[in-house]
């Protein structure tokens, strides 16, 4: 009776369950009420132990939506409870989702079956550790039934796509989270990869094999394509994965291993994945003629679907084309150390299937045009792509030999020369599909044209190759010619687009160079005689024709021969480009040598630029920025290059000839270029090119931050052009117009403080200290000088807020920063002058100009600068000098704002005078950080007699200052936060002995921002607090067991006078970090960090740690919870014989307690 | 009343230029510039070239110091604009009347009485309320182009 009466109320239970939620699906469909309907579907998956309500709703809702729910709140359930639930249960729920799928495979809601059967999937992951092989194999029984084919063709498809959600599920990339350690998902990665993956693939291939007989057999068949399309998509999965254990890690000596190439991923827009699957596979993979039946398997679709012109986009022939792919982008260990043999025939099979879709060009090419879909001739450029991945040069242009009377190379040019023919007839702007063919055989040729080394670039290609590279490259020419003279008149409402597209242009000149080089004794000639063409085309045709076209050609040559010739230099002095060192050796004279007659070519040109007429008429600024891109570039490999140097002193003894037998190609053009031969001479013209865009090009912001920031700064940055530059008269002049005329006042601020910067970096060249120190100050004079002077007028109140006066400080600050970011240890005594003189003038300029947010900045930026770059050197007394200056520059910045509210009813200004202060905020904190190094790196030769500053007192007093003008409003920026954390954390890590000697206001301010980062959202900035507080707690900790005071009085518990805090401020943290690490959200990166913190407080604070243990123990109302948690307690503070020294084991292992903790106790704690 | 206006208009521009002109590459984000005749705060600066091989120009978006309202101005870059002169002085706030004017010591030690507090409900509230507290307010007033507007308030400490 009983137990009757008690079904029948689960009944009712469960259905009043299932309406609840059918209701609540409907409103959710409807928008009526969502929030409540969502609060319901959640307080399912949230209620313990839903699981037999879920599956209630599973199996017995009419309604698709409610299965589907029911399902994921089984999952959350399931996946929360884990740890607590029986064996036996656990197998149950994932037998109950396997056989749900199973059963309702032909059901029309395809979603509710995905979602149950990734639900297995998760399930079976977050138990995978733990099942036995048995159970396992248990569970994979039922599935390979099903993906046999035994239970009939539905079953069969939604079992592959079983294992689809399961292999994902493995993948650390596409695993949903389910708050479990790393190292678990490693360890069921790696099991899965080492046991399961091909098994699995052998699986689905002979599924697929059995349906796809069928298919070609039959006339009808959807489902058998289905199932057809799911199995190859899983094998594509397969042929994805990452494969990491089973592939030898040991290098093999096979050349195909060897020819494979770290990814450039820079230089590349299409992704090749090589896919390594290592030895184990061989025998699925290659032996068993996987490959041939797969293109048969594709070429027998293709031919029995040829009439549907649509069939090429269907699923299942994008699946074929893709595993084919990857079957081309196979290499390593796979494949035996044969000398290459059963890779070239693997890779032979797959091409004799992928030349069908891109042979002939023109042909396809043709069909494309009118009509048919071009997803196939993109295939096959992937393929050709992936193919040259994994081999070198020659054996990519044997393959096809075999079958074709030429060489896969020629193939390979002729398609991209069909694809750059259509791309010139094209005239709109539009992405087609001769674009995307372009950019993946582009990478193509940089797949072919670079090795891993980098050094026999070209060594390789065979002679074939050269010759196809001349030819595209001549093609390429041709259209990037046309297609700038078709762009000129483009309106300038595309500008916005080309500037977005910059970067892209850049990659794909870095390949077309690639192409050029491979083929140089060709491609130089061609780039110096169409550039020639097009200057006497643009001389003959002045005052007579417009000479716009011609100049935008002009521009795109330029920026061509660029990218040939020199090689961009980020960061490093880049070398001559090897293909143009191995080439030309035959050219003795270097007048005729082909680089220099091309490079002398542009130089004279940009020479001309120098004749106010021809600047009128011919120079426009896009052009000059050509040029002076162009000469940046090129000085930088070719003007007196240092290598030449090095080689002339050495050499000087020697005769000229065996130097260029010895260095080859590169030493004539070198030589020719150096001090020796014409560098001064060019060096001269760049230097008034410069000066020219500087003064003749007034309001160009581009072409002059062009000419400051990569021309000038490529000169000053190498020391021999240095010395010849400071001795030219041209650059003098400059120097001088600099200082004394105002027309370089109305160049952009921060382009003045880019010249200042050249202008001090330029005295590497100087040979004497003095002298360089003297130039120093010639340099600087004017700005200091007249800064003093403005301070001292007695009108300079009035006068200050003028435009004109504010315009001329600003650019002047701006001057000084350039100066103090050049410091060199050699000139920082005279630039530790320039910044004492105008001291005095910065406080005065801070208090006049409080108004004028753009002024304080650069005041404040400056000193930062200055004192970035001077810090380090200083002696005492000048370090105390400096330092003093910049804590009255802080209570002055202080003073004057602090308490300030800006008024005004535009937001956008309101949000501006917000910006401003937090940037100025963060100008201090650098400052303040500045002032640190001082502690870490310290140059001075100071004897111990003259007293020493404390830094650590000072950077503290100075947070003191600066704390209270960061609201938590400001620290809503990012940046802000970032630095106010790292400089504090810095601070209560490197120097806790200081906390304690901080006064009651500042002391509370700290802490109260360490709690207040505790509970940020930027992981970053918890981190830096965790970390402080380990610094504070273990210098407490230590302190106090030797019997020291520690922290002091405020740390410990009870015994604060004021009383108000009480406990102590370690408790206060134990607290709200045991909250924080039991109720609250936070990265799982976390955990390690907060033990390493939680583990001193513990130390400091047993007492208060064991009251707070017991509370929570207590709080348990379920009796096995209970002692589960009271057993977790117990294990974190005991387990792993862990002792209450702090020491690096002992962290270790508190840390590793601390995870087991957490996994054994967050999920019912934070239910509950 | 409009007579009364006009008077100090005239008294707080005595002596010195209104705008100043200024080469249109040279101004920058945070500076000042007149648009159709008002005082503005430039937002925003881009820069453009008419045509391909044509010259630069700017484009400036700015917002009226004083109303907020944003105004927009395309000028070649090598050509002038003008730049407003911005002044702002500090007065401590004395008195605020129930007219919704307040009355600030200047300098010198007199009073300046001529000032209407902000329309805005918010801002209006942020100079009631610390007055009413009995904060000690600097207010500071800016003016440019003969109009005069508290912008910023700053709290010296209590009475």
């Amino acid at each position: 009776m009983e137990g009757q009466q008690y079904q029948g109320e689960l009944l009712a239970y469960l259905q009043s369950t299932m309406r609840a939620i059918e209701a609540a699906c409907t409103s959710i469909q409807m928008h009526t009420n969502p929030a409540a309907a969502e609060a319901t579907i959640l307080s399912l998956s949230r209620s313990p132990q839903p699981y037999k309500a879920c599956k209630f709703i599973m199996e017995n809702s009419q309604l698709a939506n409610a299965r589907f729910q029911a399902a994921g709140a089984l999952r959350d359930a399931a996946i929360r409870e884990w740890s607590f639930l029986s064996s036996d249960d656990r197998n149950n729920l994932i037998n109950f989702c396997l056989n749900f799928v199973f059963q309702h495979a032909g059901s029309p809601e395809g979603y509710v079956q995905a979602k149950v059967s990734s639900v297995a999937a998760q399930l079976l992951k977050r138990g995978w550790l733990e099942f036995s092989v048995s159970e396992k194999e248990r569970f994979f029984y039922q599935v390979n039934q099903a993906i046999l084919g035994s239970h009939g063709l539905q079953v069969q498809f939604v079992s592959i796509n079983f294992l689809e959600s399961l292999v994902s599920e493995f993948s650390p990339t596409t695993s949903s989270a389910m708050g479990l350690p790393r190292e678990f998902i490693e360890q069921c990665r790696k099991s899965i990869e080492l046991d399961y993956l091909k098994v699995f693939y052998c699986w689905t291939r002979d599924a697929a094999l059995g349906v796809a007989a069928r298919i070609i057999e039959s006339d009808s068949g959807t489902d058998e394509v289905k199932v057809c399309t799911a199995a190859l998509r899983f094998m594509l999965q397969i042929m994805t994965w990452e494969f990491r254990y089973s592939s030898n890690s040991v290098k093999n000596i096979n050349i195909f291993s060897d020819a494979i190439r770290p990814d450039n991923t820079l230089l590349n827009r299409t992704e090749c994945i090589v896919v390594q699957p290592g030895p184990a596979w061989r025998e699925v993979l290659l032996s068993s003629g996987h490959a041939i039946w797969l293109v048969k398997l594709y070429s027998a679709l293709r031919q029995k679907f040829s009439r549907d012109g649509f069939w090429i986009d269907c699923p299942i022939a994008v699946a074929a084309r893709k595993v084919i792919l990857q079957f081309c982008s196979l290499a390593g260990t796979v494949f035996p150390s044969d000398g290459g043999r059963l890779h070239e025939h693997h890779l032979l099979q797959l091409l004799s299937g992928v030349i069908k879709w891109i042979d002939p060009p023109d042909a396809v090419s043709k069909e494309i045009e009118s009509g048919k879909s071009s997803s196939e001739l993109l295939d096959g450029c992937r393929a050709l792509y992936a193919m040259a991945t994994v081999t070198t040069p020659s054996t990519f242009d044997k393959l096809l030999k075999s079958m074709r009377p030429y060489g896969t190379l020629m193939l390979f040019s002729n398609l991209m020369c069909e694809v750059l023919k259509v791309l010139m007839t094209k005239e709109s702007d539009e992405e087609t599909w001769s674009w995307e063919a372009r950019d993946i055989l582009l990478d193509t040729w940089t797949a072919i044209l670079t090795t891993s080394s980098g050094s026999s670039e070209n060594a390789t290609l065979p002679p074939e190759g050269v010759h196809a590279a001349a030819s595209v490259f001549l093609l390429i020419v041709e259209s990037e010619l046309k297609g700038a003279c078709a762009s000129v008149f483009n309106d300038d409402s595309a500008s916005d687009y080309l500037h977005a597209s910059i970067s892209a242009m850049d990659e794909r000149l870095a390949s077309y160079a690639l192409i050029a080089r491979a083929a140089t004794d060709v491609t130089v000639p061609l780039l110096t005689s169409l550039f020639n063409d097009r200057l006497s085309r643009l001389h003959q045709g002045r005052g007579i024709v417009d000479p716009t076209e011609t100049m935008e050609e002009l521009y795109s040559l330029l920026l061509l021969i660029g990218h040939v010739i020199a090689d961009e230099g980020e960061g490093e002095t880049p070398l001559v480009p090897n293909a143009i060192q191995r080439h030309f050796l035959d050219y003795v004279e270097a007048e005729k040598h082909p680089v220099v007659v091309l490079s002398s070519s542009v130089i004279r040109f940009a020479e001309q630029s120098l004749d106010p007429e021809a600047r009128s008429s011919i120079f426009s600024p896009r052009l000059m920025e050509a040029i002076i891109w162009f000469l940046a570039r090129w000085a930088l490999s070719y003007l007196m290059s240092p290598e030449e140097y090095k080689e002339a002193n050495h050499d000087s003894g020697l005769g000229s000839t065996n130097q260029i037998q010895s260095y080859g190609s590169k030493g004539i053009i070198l030589k020719f270029f150096s001090e020796y031969g014409n560098g001064k001479t060019v060096l001269d013209i760049i230097v008034r090119v410069c000066a020219t865009t500087l003064l003749s090009y007034p309001g160009e912001n581009f072409l002059q931050g062009l000419t400051c920031c990569q021309l000038l700064h490529a000169l000053v940055r190498q020391k021999n052009i240095c010395v010849h530059l400071v001795e030219l008269e041209s650059w003098r002049d400059l120097g001088h117009t600099f200082a004394n005329e105002k027309i370089l006042f109305m160049l952009n601020a921060s382009h003045q403080k880019s010249l200042a910067q050249t202008f001090i970096l330029s005295t590497a060249g100087v040979k004497n200290s003095d002298t360089a120190n003297q130039y120093v100050r010639n340099v600087t004079s004017h700005m200091t000088t007249y800064l003093a002077e403005l301070c001292d007028k007695r009108d300079l109140r009035s006068i200050a807020e003028q435009p004109d006066i504010i315009l001329l400080v600003t650019c002047l600050l701006e001057r000084l920063r350039g100066a103090a970011g050049a410091c060199e240890p050699r000139i920082q005594k005279s630039l530790y002058e320039m910044g004492l003189s105008v001291l005095k003038a910065i406080l005065v300029l801070l208090e006049i100009y409080k108004h004028e947010s753009a002024v304080v900045y650069l005041l404040l930026k400056f000193v930062v600068d200055w004192v970035d770059g001077q810090i380090t050197h200083l002696e005492a007394q000048e370090t105390s000098i400096v330092v003093d200056f910049c804590m009255r520059l802080l209570q002055l910045y202080s003073s004057l704002n602090i308490g300030k509210i800006s008024l005004s009813t535009s937001s956008a200004l309101l949000s501006d005078a917000e910006t401003d202060k937090c940037k100025d905020l963060r100008a201090l904190l650098q400052l303040l950080s500045g002032l640190c190094s001082k502690d870490l790196v310290d140059f001075s030769s100071d004897s111990s007699d003259t007293p020493t500053t404390n830094i650590s007192q000072v950077v503290f007093y100075g947070l003191h200052i600066v704390t209270p003008l960061i609201s938590l409003e400001l620290l809503k920026y990012p940046k802000l936060c970032h630095d106010y954390f790292s400089l504090l954390s810095h601070m209560l890590e490197v120097y806790p002995e200081m906390v304690g000697q901080l006064n009651g206001e500042a002391f509370t301010r700290v802490l109260q921002t360490l709690d207040f980062g505790l509970h940020h959202q930027d992981v970053d900035v918890v981190s830096m607090c965790l970390r402080a507080l380990k610094a504070l707690a273990s210098y407490h900790y230590k302190e106090t067991t030797c019997g020291r005071p520690g922290l002091g009085s405020q740390a410990s518990s009870g015994s604060h006078p004021t009383g108000e805090l009480k406990g102590g401020i370690l408790s206060q943290f134990l607290r709200s970090l045991l909250h924080l690490l039991l109720f609250e959200n936070y990265s799982s990166d976390l955990v390690g960090v907060a033990a390493d913190a939680l583990f001193p407080l513990i130390l400091c604070e047993q007492g208060l740690y064991q009251t707070l243990g017991n509370e929570l123990i207590q709080g348990q109302v379920n009796p096995n919870f209970r002692s589960r948690l009271s057993n977790a307690f117990y294990a974190l503070t005991s387990a792993n014989q862990l002792s209450s020294t702090l020491d690096r084991i002992n962290c270790q292992r508190f840390r590793k307690n601390l995870t087991a903790f957490l996994i054994e106790v967050r999920g019912f704690m934070r239910t509950m | 009343m409009s007579d009364e206006e006009h008077h100090f208009e005239s008294k707080a521009d005595a002596g010195a230029s209104k705008t100043y002109p200024q080469q249109a590459g040279t101004i920058r984000k945070n500076g000042y510039i007149v648009i159709k005749n008002r005082p503005c705060k430039v937002v925003e600066v881009s820069t453009s070239k008419t045509g391909k091989h044509g010259h630069a120009k700017c484009h400036f978006v700015a917002i009226d110091i004083f109303n907020g309202k944003k105004l927009e101005d395309i000028v070649p870059s090598s050509h002038n604009c003008d730049v407003p002169h911005v002044n702002r002085t500090d007065y401590q706030l004395i008195d605020i009347s129930e007219d919704g004017f307040v009355s600030l010591l200047t300098e010198t030690g007199g009073t300046k009485d001529d000032l209407r507090l902000p329309t805005d409900e918010t801002l209006l509230a942020q100079i009631k309320d610390g007055f009413a507290e009995g904060k000690d307010l600097v207010v500071t007033v800016m003016s440019s182009m003969g109009e005069e507007q508290i912008c910023a308030l700053k709290d010296i400490g209590p009475k």
